[in-house]
């Protein structure tokens, strides 16, 4: 449930039920002691600051997790809801449970509300492609998307899906982080950010379904490998006429996503079933691509082939006469 | 909820006092929200102390934005003087029921519980807002920001269960004799709103005041009474509340 943040590279992000309360920074090496439940947290450093709080890498004993520190109890407890819930239902998968801990501590005479969750490493699939390449896109893709139809099973949208919230590690294993924005199906939308929303690209309503992912997924592809143009052209259109087909011109204009335009078309409009049939065409259209890319004959050889065959025709003519 | 949001650049000059008319509004039920739009220069100090004062009179918030911040801008007050609204009647429920000042005050697993409910009342509470927007001459260059935002909202607003509308009136009004004029009646869905400002003429004189009490009146005469309401928006079993029982009192 945070939002606008002000600046930034990202400057966009909108919505909701934040506070306009000024920013509040804790030093490194202070100890968090939970009010109710007695845990003792040391802050090591910061890992982000929202509008409606800080997130600080913390140590527990010898382990580390992730503490968000808020200023209104009811906003970081709904946030702590959502993360609760979403533990229940994933319980049977085996998956470790993100949130761990939701308590209050004393700093400067005043109650602090916060929550502690599992630490999540990995960096943001803009800087993960930058580092590593472009042919990270399909595996990336590929556990995202999972990762979203095992959400959406569950009846859940993550909804501000972006550059940011998409942490990868490890050769492409991907985790998503800040779940404040998840909203239940049918919902509307609470926390999203303009570039990525449907609704900002006339392209749909805001409430809450699998395709409101789709579409902010498509968007982050363009934004990971073009985010230079993407900006640009959300800045040169008027808001009456952007629409799918100006996002549509950027990703055929790509080199690197047109291989898969027919699958980001749909995306934008979504047009599948599931996310699980989402998923499939995904595998489908990048191995087609590798398989395009096989196929393909590079240009020096044909060039090699043409001046060889000149080669011998100026031969052969000298020969002859 | 009744909402009312005046977007301006400067301050009033006609009629009465528009913190006086905040206060009445309040006074009434309906939080008022003001942001003030400036893309070159500053809105002035007695600008942004009038602007202050009107969210503070009118139980709402106010905040001084270019007009490329408006869109989020209004969409964030909006939807946190609705959090805001519920979170107060709550807070005052615990008050009286258990002496507690805040849901802050509750050990965590109650406050998930209050929270969820809290949650719950966010997205389905019945909604209104009326946008009030100040068409005097120096807004000319902001408006098509503003109708932007306006859109913009809509869009947000008709993906929420509860039932939400919205209406817009700018001022001064067209003929003189009234200080607002109606640019749309409440309406549900964006593909509702007209193209608001085109054939707007833009003139000198703010009558902030007057308008926000053409606004109250237009409130009350399209919405019935107002306070009555909470009975109808907070639902009649809490029992998953824990011990927040009785009906929520604004």
């Amino acid at each position: 449930m945070t939002s606008c943040r002000p600046g930034g590279a990202m400057p966009a992000r909108c919505a909701v039920t934040t506070s306009f309360k000024p920013e509040l920074l804790l030093q490194p090496g202070t100890v968090v002691t939970g009010k109710w439940n007695g845990k003792k947290y040391k802050l090591e450093r910061v890992l982000g600051a929202g509008a409606n709080g800080q997130v600080y890498l913390a140590s527990v004993g010898r382990s580390v997790c992730a503490l968000k520190i808020g200023t209104e109890a009811a906003e970081l407890q709904g946030e702590a809801n959502v993360l609760a819930s979403l533990d229940g239902k994933e319980r049977g998968r085996g998956r470790p449970p993100f949130l761990l801990d939701v308590d209050d501590f004393q700093f400067n005479g005043r109650a602090l509300p916060f929550y502690s969750m599992r630490y999540v490493p990995g960096i943001p699939v803009r800087s993960y492609l930058r580092r590593h390449g472009g042919q990270w896109v399909g595996v990336i893709g590929h556990r995202l998307l999972e990762r979203l139809a095992e959400l959406h099973e569950a009846g859940w949208v993550f909804s501000d899906l972006k550059n940011d919230n998409v942490l990868v590690h490890d050769y492409g294993r991907v985790e998503l982080v800040d779940y404040g924005g998840m909203t239940a199906m049918g919902r509307a939308v609470r926390q999203f950010t303009e570039i990525y929303d449907r609704g900002y690209w006339s392209a749909g309503s805001r409430t809450a379904d699998a395709a409101y992912d789709w579409f902010a997924f498509a968007v982050l592809w363009l934004h990971a490998t073009d985010a230079k143009r993407l900006f640009q052209l959300s800045r040169s259109r008027l808001p009456q006429d952007r629409g799918i087909e100006d996002l549509m011109k950027l990703i055929r204009s790509n080199p690197k996503l047109r291989p898969i335009e027919q699958w980001l078309g749909k995306a934008l409009r979504g047009q599948f079933r599931d996310t699980r049939e989402a998923l499939k065409e995904w595998r489908a259209a990048h191995r087609a691509s590798d398989a395009a890319v096989r196929s393909r004959i590079p240009a020096w050889m044909t060039g090699m082939l043409v001046f060889s065959a000149a080669l011998c025709l100026t031969l052969a003519a000298l020969w002859l006469f | 909820m009744k909402q009312i949001l005046l977007i301006t650049d400067g301050c009033s000059n006609v009629g009465e006092s528009p913190v006086t008319a905040a206060a009445q509004a309040w006074a009434e039920g309906i939080a008022v929200n003001v942001v003030g739009v400036v893309d070159e220069g500053s809105i002035g100090e007695l600008g942004a102390r009038e602007i202050d004062e009107i969210a503070r009179a009118g139980g709402g918030m106010s905040r001084i934005v270019g007009s490329r911040q408006l869109s989020r801008t209004v969409q964030m007050m909006t939807r946190m003087t609705v959090a805001g609204t519920i979170r107060q009647a709550v807070n005052h429920e615990l008050q009286q029921l258990f002496g507690l000042d805040s849901v802050g005050a509750l050990p965590p697993d109650k406050r998930a519980e209050v929270v969820r409910v809290m949650d719950e009342l966010e997205e389905t509470s019945e909604l209104r807002v009326v946008l009030l927007i100040d068409a005097s001459a120096s807004m000319k260059p902001k408006l098509s920001a503003v109708e932007e935002a306006i859109r913009d909202l809509a869009l947000s607003l008709e993906a929420r269960t509860g039932s939400s509308a919205v209406a817009v009136f700018h001022y001064p009004g067209e003929y003189g004799h009234l200080p607002c004029a109606l640019d749309c009646d409440w309406t549900r869905d964006a593909a509702g709103l007209p193209a608001l400002f085109a054939r707007i003429r833009t003139k000198g004189t703010t009558p902030t005041g007057p308008a926000i009490l053409q606004a109250v009146d237009f409130i009350r005469q399209t919405c019935g009474k107002i306070k009555e309401e909470w009975d109808d928006i907070l639902p009649s079993g809490r029992g998953d509340a824990g011990e927040v029982r009785s009906d929520y009192v604004v």
